[in-house]
C-alpha cells in the first residue's frame, strides 16, 4: 500500500504515515509536529484544506502538506 | 525567510512596554550583588505560557483560544515569598520546534539563545506543555532539554485532560525526563506556588535532564560541523556551548531553514558546501535529513509517555468534534461565518443606540449649562465648542467599541479564530495568502497595529507582506464613529430582507464590505507585481471548544475601552483645542461691528416681532459663519476646497479629513468643533447630528445629503488614516519602502474611491 498519501483518506478513515516525501522547505515542520512513521492518523475532514487529528489534537493542513505525508 | 531579523527591532520596542517590574529599581544595591534570576516560559502555541506568566506575575497579558496570540516577548517580576532571589519571567510567543518556520518562532530562538541584545539571557527554562497533548509537546520539550539550561515542566490543563480521562503520573513522568514536573492548572491558579518553589529549587540545584541520543552518523557529522563552526569563528562566546550544538543540529537537519541561513551569514558560503557533504553522508547512511530528528524524539517520547500517561476512560466524542462538523463544513460553516458576523454588526448598531443617545444628552446637558454659566468670549467657546463639543463626539462612540470587543474577545476565547482561519484558506490561498491571515485581518477590524503584529505567525515572508500592506484596509474601530454618526443622520433606517436587518445595519456592513473587497484586489495586484510566489501550504492547529472565561473576556473589554476613554482625552482632546484654536482665531473685531450695524438697522425696520426674531437669528448665523471663514482654520480651508469639491465636500469636511491624516479618530471631534464655531443659532445643544443636518453651502443649499455622507464614509473606509500604523508597517518590515507604498496606494485608492461613490449616487439618489 505504500505510495498513497494523506489525500487519499476519507472522512472518518484513518491511516499510519509512512514518510514524508518531497523536498519542500516545510517537511521538517511536518515531521517536528508529529506527523513521523508509525503516526496513526484520521482523517476528521477532508478536502484542500483538511483537518486531521494527530494523538488526540486537530491540525488543519494545506494540500501541500497532504501530498507530502506519505501513508503505509 | 529574511523576515526574521525584522523581529529583533520589535523586541527593543517591547522591553518597553513597562514590565519590567519597578520594585527592584527602587532598591538598587541588593541588584547588582544579586541580579534576578530569568525564567522563560516556552512551549507550544496555545498551551496555556500567557496564562501562566498572568499568574506568576499578576499581570494581565492577553491570552485566548488560538495559536498564536502572543507575538512579542513579555518580562516581568514573580511575585513570591520564597526567599531573597528575586525572579523574573519572560512570556514568550508559541513554538513548535527549535527550527524557526515564522517570526514569531524567530523570537523565542532569539531569546533563548541569548543573541538578543535587549532581553537578558534565561536562567533558567519553564517548559509549558499541555497535558491533553502531551507526547506532541514533548518534542519540542526534549530539544529544550538538550539546551543545557536547568529546567522545569509545567504540565499545564490537567483539569482539561482528566475531562478527557487522562491522569497523568507526574512523578513518573520527571522520573523519565531527569527534570522536575510540577502539574498545574494556569488558568485557575493551582499549582503555580509549588511551580515557583521548584523553579527555586532548580536554580540552586541544576539536574542533568535525560536526553534521546541520535544516530552514529548524526553525531559524528554534528560533532564535525561544530568543530569547523568553533574553528571559523572562534572568538564567539557561545561556541562549544550546548546551545550552540543544538542550533548546530537544526542547520544540518532543516536543509534550506532559518538556521542555514544564519550560520552561512555569520561563517560564509564555504560552510554551504560542507553542510551539502555533511548531509549527503547522513543520507547515504540511510537517514532521511528531515525526518530523523521527529523519529528519534518520538521513539524515545514514546518509551517516556508509554508508562506515565493512563487512559481511565474510554474517548468518547468530544464535544468540539459534535460543533466542528457544522462550523468547519464546506457550506454550513460559511453560513455560520456570514451569521456570526451579520449578528456581531447588526448587535454593535442596534445594542448601542440608546446608550449614546444617553451619553450625547448628558454632553449636551453639560454644554449648554457651561454656557449659562461662563461669561461669553474665548473661554466660554474654548470650552463648550472646543472641549466639550469634541471630546463628546467623540465618548458617545464608546459603547459601540466595547459591544465590538465583546464579541472579538468571545470569538477568540471560544476557540472558533482558527475555524475561521481554516474555512478561509482556500480563498485566502489564491489571493496570495493564506488561512493564517485571516487571524491578523481580524484584528485588524479592531485596530491595524495588533493586526500587522499577529501577522508575525505567518511562516511566508511573501504573504505576511501581502498581509500586512492590506491589513489597514480593514475597517478599524476608529472608523466605527464616523460611520456611525453619518449613517444615523443620513441613512433612513427601514427594514430590510422581513426585518432581519435593517437598512442601516446593511449599509454598514457594506461598508465594513467594502475595506475587505478592495484588499482582495489589492492582494491580487501585489501577489501578480511586487510580491510574486506560490502561496505555501496552509498548518494550523485547532484548538478544542472552551467556553469563553469571562474575567477575560471582560477585561479585554475594559482594556480597550479604557484606551478609547484616554486616546479621547489626550489626542482627541489636543487636537479639538487646535482645532478650535485656528477656527476661532483672528476673530477681528469688524465682523461684530458690522453685524451690530446689521442688528440695529433690523431693529428699527422689523415690521414685527417674529419677523424680528427670524432676521437676528441669521444675523447671528451670518457672524458665526463670517468669524469662521476669516479664522485661519477657514483660510486654509478655501485653499483646498477645489481638491475636495469633485467629492461633494465643502470646506470644512476636507479641513476635518485632512486633520485626520496622523489618526482618524479625531475627524469627529474636528466636526463637532467646527461646525458648532460656525453655527450659533443653537449654542444649547451641542448634538453633532443637529449641526449636520442644518450645515449649508452659502447659497443655502445643505451640504449633507445622501451622496456626501457616502462619499465621506468611502474616504474614510480606503484611506491610511493612521501614524501608529505606518509607523509598525515601518518596524516589521524594517524598511520605509513599504509603509510609504501603503500610505500612498490608500491615499489614491480614497480620493478615488470617494471620488466616484459621489458622482455616482448623486446621480442615482
Ligand atoms: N482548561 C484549561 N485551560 C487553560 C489553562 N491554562 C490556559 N488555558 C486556556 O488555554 C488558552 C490558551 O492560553 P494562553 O495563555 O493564551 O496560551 P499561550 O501558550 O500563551 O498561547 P500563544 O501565545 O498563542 O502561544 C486560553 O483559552 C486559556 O484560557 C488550564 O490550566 N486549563
Ligand atoms: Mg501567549
Amino acid at each position: 500500500m505504500r505510495g498513497n498519501s494523506l489525500l487519499a483518506l476519507n472522512a472518518g478513515e484513518s491511516g499510519t504515515v509512512f514518510g514524508i516525501v518531497g523536498n519542500q522547505l516545510a517537511a521538517k515542520r511536518l515531521a517536528d509536529m508529529g506527523f513521523v512513521r508509525g503516526a496513526r492518523l484520521e482523517m476528521v475532514r477532508p478536502g484542500a484544506p483538511c483537518i486531521v487529528r494527530i494523538d488526540g489534537a486537530c491540525v488543519g493542513l494545506g494540500a501541500g502538506h497532504q501530498a507530502s505525508i506519505a501513508l503505509s | 525567510m529574511t523576515g526574521y531579523r525584522d523581529t529583533r527591532l520589535a523586541n527593543h520596542a517591547a522591553t518597553t512596554d513597562g514590565t519590567l517590574a519597578s520594585p527592584m529599581s527602587t532598591t538598587p544595591s541588593p541588584d547588582v550583588l544579586n541580579p534576578p534570576k530569568t525564567v522563560a516560559l516556552v512551549g507550544n502555541p496555545n498551551t496555556g505560557k500567557t496564562t501562566l506568566f498572568n499568574a506568576l506575575t499578576g499581570f494581565r497579558q492577553r491570552v485566548g483560544n488560538y495559536p498564536g496570540i502572543t507575538v512579542e516577548r513579555k518580562t516581568g517580576a514573580i511575585r513570591h515569598e520564597l526567599g531573597e532571589t528575586q525572579l523574573q519571567a519572560i512570556d514568550l510567543p508559541g513554538a513548535y520546534s527549535l527550527n524557526a518556520q515564522s517570526a514569531d518562532e524567530a523570537v523565542v530562538l532569539e531569546v533563548l539563545s541569548g543573541h538578543d541584545p535587549s532581553s537578558p539571557t534565561p536562567d533558567l527554562l519553564v517548559s509549558v506543555v499541555d497535558a491533553t497533548n502531551l507526547a506532541r509537546n514533548l518534542f519540542f520539550t526534549s530539544q529544550l532539554l538538550e539546551l543545557g539550561m536547568p529546567a522545569v515542566v509545567a504540565l499545564n490543563m490537567v483539569d482539561a485532560a482528566e475531562a478527557k480521562g487522562l491522569t497523568i503520573d507526574a512523578e513518573a513522568l520527571a522520573l523519565a525526563l531527569g527534570v522536575p514536573v510540577v502539574p498545574v492548572v494556569a488558568s485557575k491558579g493551582i499549582g503555580v506556588d509549588s511551580l515557583k518553589k521548584a523553579v527555586i529549587d532548580a536554580l540552586a540545584a541544576p539536574v542533568t535532564a535525560q536526553c534521546p541520543s541520535f544516530p552514529a552518523c548524526v553525531c559524528s557529522e554534528l560533532d564535525g560541523l561544530c568543530e569547523s563552526v568553533g574553528h571559523a569563528d572562534g572568538e564567539c562566546p557561545t561556541a562549544g556551548a550546548p546551545s550552540e550544538r543544538a542550533a548546530l543540529l537544526q542547520t544540518l537537519l532543516d536543509p534550506g531553514g532559518h538556521h542555514e541561513e544564519q550560520l552561512i551569514k555569520r561563517c560564509g558560503v564555504r560552510l554551504a558546501d560542507e553542510l551539502a557533504q555533511r548531509r549527503q553522508r547522513i543520507a547515504d547512511s540511510g537517514e532521511s535529513i528531515v525526518e530523523v530528528e521527529a523519529k528519534i524524539r518520538y521513539a524515545w517520547i514514546e518509551r517516556v509517555v508509554g508508562d506515565v500517561v493512563k487512559r481511565v476512560r474510554p474517548p468518547r466524542k468530544p464535544r468540539t468534534e459534535k460543533v466542528d462538523s457544522v462550523l468547519t463544513h464546506p457550506i454550513y460553516g460559511f453560513v455560520a461565518l456570514i451569521v456570526v458576523m451579520t449578528v456581531c454588526f447588526q448587535a454593535v448598531y442596534t445594542w448601542a443606540g440608546p446608550l449614546m443617545e444617553a451619553i450625547d444628552g448628558v454632553f449636551s446637558q453639560v454644554g449648554a449649562w457651561l454656557t449659562a454659566v461662563l461669561p461669553a468670549g474665548p473661554i466660554q467657546s474654548l470650552i463648550v465648542n472646543g472641549a466639550v463639543a469634541g471630546v463628546g463626539a467623540v465618548l458617545v462612540f464608546l459603547p459601540q467599541i466595547l459591544i465590538l470587543f465583546l464579541f472579538i474577545a468571545i470569538l477568540e476565547d471560544c476557540g472558533y479564530m482558527a475555524r475561521a482561519a481554516f474555512l478561509l484558506d482556500r480563498t485566502m490561498s489564491k489571493l496570495g495568502l493564506n488561512g493564517k491571515s485571516f487571524i491578523p485581518l481580524l484584528s485588524s477590524f479592531a485596530c491595524a497595529v495588533p493586526g500587522i503584529l499577529a501577522a508575525r505567525t505567518i511562516e511566508d515572508r511573501r504573504s505576511r507582506f501581502v498581509t500586512i500592506m492590506i491589513a489597514p484596509l480593514m475597517s478599524c474601530s476608529a472608523r466605527l464613529p464616523v460611520y456611525t454618526l453619518l449613517i444615523a443622520a443620513f441613512i433612513p433606517a427601514k427594514p430590510l430582507l422581513g426585518g432581519f436587518i435593517g437598512l442601516q445595519a446593511a449599509v454598514m456592513l457594506g461598508l465594513y464590505a467594502l475595506g475587505a473587497i478592495v484588499a482582495v484586489v489589492v492582494a491580487l495586484i501585489l501577489q501578480r507585481t511586487v510580491l510574486q510566489g506560490a502561496a505555501p501550504p496552509f498548518l494550523l492547529e485547532l484548538p478544542s471548544y472552551n467556553l469563553p472565561t469571562p474575567a477575560t473576556v471582560l477585561y479585554r473589554v475594559y482594556e480597550q475601552g479604557r484606551e478609547f476613554c484616554i486616546s479621547a482625552g489626550t489626542v482627541i482632546f489636543g487636537v479639538s483645542i487646535v482645532v478650535w484654536a485656528l477656527g476661532y482665531y483672528p476673530h477681528p473685531t469688524s465682523i461684530a461691528a458690522d453685524h451690530e450695524a446689521q442688528r440695529i438697522a433690523a431693529r428699527q425696520s422689523a415690521p414685527s416681532p417674529e419677523f424680528l426674531d427670524m432676521r437676528l437669528t441669521e444675523i447671528d448665523r451670518s457672524e458665526a459663519g463670517n468669524y469662521l471663514r476669516h479664522s485661519l482654520l477657514g483660510r486654509m480651508g478655501r485653499w483646498i476646497e477645489p481638491v475636495v469639491e469633485p467629492l461633494g465636500w465643502d470646506w470644512r469636511i476636507g479641513t476635518a479629513a485632512i486633520a485626520s491624516f496622523p489618526a482618524r479618530e479625531v475627524v469627529i471631534a474636528t466636526m463637532g468643533t467646527i461646525y458648532n464655531l460656525g453655527d450659533d443659532q443653537d449654542e444649547n445643544s451641542i448634538g453633532i447630528r443637529a449641526k449636520l443636518h442644518s450645515a449649508s453651502w452659502p447659497d443655502g443649499r445643505p451640504i449633507f445629503n445622501t451622496a456626501v455622507a457616502l462619499s465621506i464614509m468611502v474616504f474614510f473606509a480606503l484611506c491610511c488614516q493612521c501614524g501608529a500604523t505606518l509607523a509598525t508597517i515601518k518596524r516589521e518590515t524594517n524598511s520605509w519602502r513599504w509603509p510609504l507604498f501603503t500610505f500612498a496606494y490608500m491615499t489614491a485608492l480614497a480620493y478615488v474611491g470617494a471620488l466616484v461613490t459621489y458622482q455616482v449616487a448623486s446621480r442615482l439618489i
